[in-house]
């Protein structure tokens, strides 16, 4: 956390605002998905309450909290409780170890008589060494949520809700985790900061003793791994439940699938974790396949150069510099964020049996090979 | 006590706490719940000793995937006679005597078997030292290169228990009979 009070207080405080951060995004998501479903199918969505409908996510928060607690006679009430809540640990404890701009630091200042620093600021919850199997061993918790929720309504439409629901989330964590198999090989790292700074520069291509660089193009994953690319953002589609696969909830099947019986708050809890998914994969998404917080053309050290020469201080020019990169990843951030609402509104639902085809029979063989073929790329390219 | 000592005793009461509940709750799905957290408190045990990658595949092979499948399976279930038939009766009875003899065993054993591993630490992580990238691909080394036969053999163990759970699935008084 930190070598003295000042530097955990400020990394304790980064945690919370993370989570504030990610938590705050998802009304605005919410309004981006109506307006956007409305857009998408010739309609106009909320546009009633406060400007351009703005105001509807307040008059939503409003309802949600003031909405009668509910429980149904039948449910185990300790999971019922209990599953709101823990749906929302895994997105978060994920999304803070996401790189979000370069580090910050601070020079060495006198407070309370005292000497302090210098500090250096990681912008993103905490660093941890082997980032990706973290992050996707995190995430692969939410499938407890689902059954407790699911179980402990006490309810069969919920329960066989959660089934599909689970079942799906762990077939296609099977094709998530192996297509990110090949960019860990060819980046050689877990790190997420470390994939960043490999994908610095124009495109370049190492086979054998040849070199081959192309200026106009930047380097970034998605054009050594387009399969593993697509591969990894289908599967974070099934993982986060969203549409096309949104086989859980199944409104014509199953009610609501696993929150039938969950109401105003509690049901909100689902949709914060829901959209935290969401989140993590369009973050990661940006760090493996787009170069993460770096801005296509310029690497980071050029940035860094840059910030420096114009504000001549070192301090001001790192929060300069995890100011531009901090948009630029949220720009591509944004862009895949949208790609899920857009998805969801263009394309129907599968079917159940159609889902399994995909996931075992189509995804996983292509995710092995991209795996095998990757690898075998790597060998003779260092040869 | 050191941040260190506090993290480790938490996370130790933690994990033996919810591994007791899992044999002292007579409700199987709870049981099985504190398995899951019996799992993730091991891996963050893991990530305490500096083993990242051991801690993470902890949290993705058996928290994530083996035992949903296990709560998946036994949520599907009617277990109320189930549960009679195995808190009582001579059968069980004996068993649960058996059990609780094999892990007093199992106990003396252990500490009989530990005597001066417990207490000597030489100071030097050799995992820290290594780097996480590099101590993955030395696990990696020493699971496909030194010890290959019996990482295979576990496979080929493994896939010989899914053909025998399936086959006594359909024989002759089983779940899918045919």
């Amino acid at each position: 956390m930190g070598h003295d009070i000042f530097e955990i207080t400020v990394n304790g405080i980064k945690l919370v605002l993370i989570f504030l951060l990610m938590v705050q995004a998802v009304p605005m998501l919410v309004w981006l998905e109506r307006r956007g479903s409305a857009f998408i199918q010739n309609r106009f969505g909320p546009n009633r309450v406060g400007p351009l409908g703005l105001l509807q996510l307040g008059a939503d928060a409003i309802k949600f909290l003031t909405k009668e607690n509910f429980v149904p006679t039948s449910a185990k009430k300790a999971l019922f409780y209990a599953a709101p809540v823990f749906a929302l640990i895994p997105g978060a404890v994920a999304f803070s170890a996401i790189p979000m701009a370069t580090p910050v630091y601070i020079e060495a200042f006198e407070m309370f008589g005292q000497n302090w620093g210098p500090y250096r600021f990681l912008v993103q919850g905490y660093e941890i060494g082997v980032g990706i199997v973290f992050i996707l061993g995190v995430s692969s918790l939410a499938a407890y949520t689902i059954l407790m929720a699911g179980w402990g309504s006490g309810n069969k439409f919920s329960l066989m809700g959660a089934l599909r629901a689970s079942a799906q989330t762990i077939s296609y964590e099977l094709a998530l985790g192996l297509s990110i198999v090949g960019v860990i090989m060819m980046f050689g790292t877990f790190n997420l900061t470390e994939m960043i700074n490999a994908q610095q520069g124009p495109l370049t291509f190492k086979w054998m003793e040849y070199t081959v660089t192309a200026n106009w193009l930047p380097n970034w994953g998605i054009f050594f791994q387009p399969l593993g690319a697509l591969l990894f953002f289908t599967a974070t589609f099934a993982e986060s439940n969203r549409l096309p696969f949104d086989l859980a909830e199944g409104e014509s099947e199953l009610v609501a699938g696993f929150h039938t019986e969950y109401g105003g708050f509690k049901m909100n809890l689902f949709f914060i974790g829901e959209y935290a998914h969401m989140m993590i994969a369009s973050g990661l998404m940006t760090v493996f396949f787009f170069g993460g917080y770096s801005i296509p053309y310029f690497s980071v050290a050029d940035v860094q150069a840059w910030a420096l020469s114009v504000t001549q201080s070192e301090m001001s020019a790192s929060i300069l510099s995890a100011l531009l990169h901090f948009l630029s990843f949220n720009i591509k951030f944004g862009f895949f964020l949208w790609t899920f609402i857009w998805v969801r509104w263009t394309l129907p639902r599968f079917r159940y049996d159609q889902l399994m085809d995909l996931g075992w029979k189509t995804m996983l063989p292509w995710a092995l090979a991209n795996t095998i073929i990757t690898a075998f790329i790597i060998y003779f390219a260092t040869i | 006590m050191t941040a260190d000592a506090f993290l480790f005793w938490f996370l130790a009461i933690v994990t033996l706490g919810s591994g007791l509940s899992v044999i002292l709750l007579s409700n199987p799905i709870y049981s099985a719940l504190s398995l899951a957290m019996t799992m993730v408190g091991i891996s963050a045990l893991f990530v305490t000793l500096n083993a990242y990658f051991i801690a993470g595949v902890q949290l993705i092979v058996y928290a994530g995937a083996v035992m949903v499948l296990f709560v998946m399976v036994i949520m599907l279930f009617d277990l109320k006679s189930d549960t009679v038939a195995f808190a009582k009766g001579k059968f069980t009875g004996a068993l649960k005597v058996a059990s609780v003899g094999l892990l007093a065993g199992l106990v003396v054993a252990a500490i009989d078997l530990s005597k001066g591993l417990i207490g000597v630490k030489d100071g030097e992580n050799h995992l820290v030292a290594l780097g996480d990238m590099e101590a993955t691909k030395s696990l990696g080394r020493i699971l496909f290169q030194k010890y290959v036969f019996g990482f295979e053999a576990l496979g080929v163990l493994l896939l010989v228990i899914a053909v025998g759970a399936v086959s006594l699935a359909r024989s002759k008084g089983g779940t899918h009979e045919h």
